[in-house]
């Protein structure tokens, strides 16, 4: 019998989903960072967490996933800090003063209170390319959760919060099941927040 | 028909339903080679002789291994680390449940630390920490409402933390549900009332909550066609055995539609009406189901009118004309809770400020209310309900439940696009 008819299947890759679910992790990640300083609501919500909490966001199966050459180069003090977009999965940590911070993708040393796990790349993508909300992907299982289920809706909650600031509403509203009205969410509140989360995000954090 | 563009179902558990279908047991427990349970109960349901029903039933074909009686109301995991020493040390290979959701859910702890070997539930805890087939487990419900005999979820509290811990795995699930009237026979008519109510919340939010799907949707419009027929024969009548059966089976049909479909805000809010008051889950559901329902309608009111077929017969539901129709499902559940009021003599509460303890204390009082509304941001149902809600839209259902008025639709939060399911 020959056995190399019968070759091994390799699992394939799409490079550009995870690129993409990459860069967005680190964006929901630093933007989360700047708006738990700048926005008194997002500061609130995430207030209920406890003190020394460290979430994870990741894509399964588990796996550190450098996406650029260079970032297997670097020594993890840099790649902690979390000014480049690394891999398939970020850190949020909530340290003994309560405040909050991105602390990159390296798993290495780090051990998550709180993991929200997408399913898959797909399910990763579905998400977080605004084609299902939050709610309605919860409800189709494309990510689970693993730790105390009431500190990941505060995280959801947070992060619908983020989502307004981010994007505009017309991609916004895709992603949340309430867009707030003006009554709840003031427009100069959220244009003025939007500026300071990107210019912040991708500056000083 | 709305068919979800994503849906995931599944539904193990055998069902045996019928008058005597307790003698069917032992031979059940044979088939998966068992033949030593061990059986898991309440003091309650042992004083009032329904042991002595199961033991009778189950005859000297087999060999019970231990009686363990002492679950409490809440229980916790050193209650069901204490049930699995006695599991190993008397032999036994299988457990038999009789009594409500905690009893049931206590069996469903001990059959994990039973089965997979370590000394106490903790080590359990976690995603996937449940991981392989668990030894046999019958269930025998003696309340028509938790409809736990048909789910994966076992909730179970660690007092040194203060927290309920969720155990989540398919292999939860028990192997035999055995439905028998015998059982639920003895239940007063205003348990009866909150119970089934409590089962009526399951499949009414099963309906219309965002993970509905066409295999769930079925079991719940049964249950619902069931308990409407039913319930308040069954209340008037406590010893309508073929009324109880019904119950038990709609009780069942809920549980298999809400452990696959989720729940919404009335659950959201019961559950931390609850917790934070101790008010009966039953009575929490029975009153705020009206409510939650009159909350969504913007968002799935074609979905919630369907509801009426099964709730009031063809007849009302073809006079009624379609954009009247859930709003007359509301009315119905509404007089529904009257109704069972009435055939209580009022021990079946219509809103919060009637739900009194035994000295005839108010169990809600409104000054709880804006903290209720913001605890409920805590609770995963809060995630499948079609319409957002958030603490300003619960002080606002909560208002007007502790009243008893109904909801001033102008005032809810509208906004967002229609649901996608």
């Amino acid at each position: 019998m020959n056995i190399n008819k019968y070759p091994e299947i390799v699992p394939g890759r799409k490079f550009l989903k995870e690129f993409y679910v990459g860069i967005m992790l680190w964006v929901v990640g630093r933007a989360l960072q700047v708006a738990a300083k700048v926005d008194k609501e997002v500061k609130a919500e995430l207030a209920k967490l406890p003190n020394n909490f460290t979430l994870r966001m990741m894509v399964a199966p588990e796996k550190a996933f450098p996406l650029f050459f260079y970032a297997k180069l670097l020594p993890s003090f840099v790649t902690d800090i979390g000014l480049l977009p690394y891999g398939i999965q970020m850190f949020l940590h909530k340290d003994k003063e309560g405040n909050i911070k991105y602390i990159g993708a390296d798993p290495k040393g780090k051990k998550a209170d709180l993991s929200v796990i997408f399913t898959s790349i797909e399910a990763a993508w579905l998400v977080l390319s605004f084609q299902e909300s939050t709610a309605t992907a919860y409800m189709h299982g494309r990510f689970v959760v693993e730790g105390d289920l009431p500190h990941s809706l505060t995280f959801v909650r947070a992060l619908d919060i983020v989502e307004v600031f981010l994007l505009p509403k017309i991609i916004s509203g895709l992603a949340v099941k309430r867009y707030p009205k003006w009554s709840e969410m003031s427009l100069m509140r959220k244009f003025w927040k939007r500026i300071v989360i990107y210019i912040r995000a991708f500056t000083i954090g | 028909m709305l068919l979800p563009s994503f849906y995931d179902f599944c539904c193990r558990v055998k069902t045996i339903s019928g008058h005597k279908a307790l003698e069917a047991i032992p031979g059940l427990l044979a088939g998966m080679n068992a033949r030593r349970p061990l059986i898991v109960t309440d003091k309650g349901v042992a004083a009032v002789g329904l042991i002595g029903i199961v033991k009778k039933a189950l005859g000297s074909k087999l060999k019970i291994g231990a009686i363990y009686d002492n679950v409490p109301v809440d229980s916790d995991y050193k209650v069901v680390d204490d049930a699995a020493k006695v599991y190993k040390k008397k032999g036994c290979d299988s457990i038999i449940s009789i009594g409500g959701g905690s009893v049931i859910d206590t069996a469903k702890g001990i059959n994990i630390v039973a089965s997979l070997g370590s000394d106490t539930l903790l080590d359990y805890q976690g995603f996937g920490a449940v991981n392989r087939k668990l030894n046999p487990h019958v269930v025998i419900p003696t309340t028509a409402g938790t409809g736990s005999e048909m789910t994966l979820v076992a909730v179970i509290a660690d007092p040194d933390r203060k927290i309920k811990m969720l155990f989540v795995s398919y292999f939860i699930l028990p192997d035999i549900a055995v439905l028998d009237p015998r059982m639920t026979k003895t239940l007063p008519g205003f348990l009866t009332a909150a119970t089934a109510m409590d089962a009526m919340t399951h499949a009414c939010e099963a309906y219309f909550c965002l993970e509905k799907n066409p295999m769930s949707d079925g079991h719940a419009y049964r249950a619902i066609k069931l308990i409407s027929d039913n319930l308040l024969k069954v209340v008037k009548n406590p010893g309508d055995m073929k009324g109880r059966l019904a119950l038990a089976n709609a009780s069942a049909l809920a549980g298999v539609a809400f452990s696959n479909s989720m729940v919404g805000v009335v659950h959201n809010l019961g559950h931390t009406i609850g917790a934070l008051c101790h008010v009966p889950h039953g009575n929490a559901m029975s009153i705020l189901l009206p409510y939650g329902m009159e909350y969504n309608l913007h968002k799935s009111g074609d979905i919630i009118g369907e509801i009426l077929l099964p709730l009031g017969g063809a007849e009302i539901y073809a006079s009624t004309p379609k954009k009247k129709r859930a709003e007359k499902v509301v009315e119905l559940i509404r007089k529904m809770n009257q109704d069972l009021h009435d055939a209580t003599g009022g021990r079946h509460p219509r809103f919060l400020k009637e739900i009194t303890d035994r000295n005839g204390k108010q169990i809600v009082p409104h000054s709880m209310l804006p903290t209720i509304a913001d605890c409920m941001m805590l609770d995963g149902a809060r995630m499948s309900n079609p319409e957002e809600v958030l603490p300003a839209d619960a002080i606002l259902i909560l208002e007007h439940a502790w009243e008893g008025t109904p909801l001033n639709r102008k005032k809810i939060n509208k906004g967002g696009k229609k649901v996608k399911y």
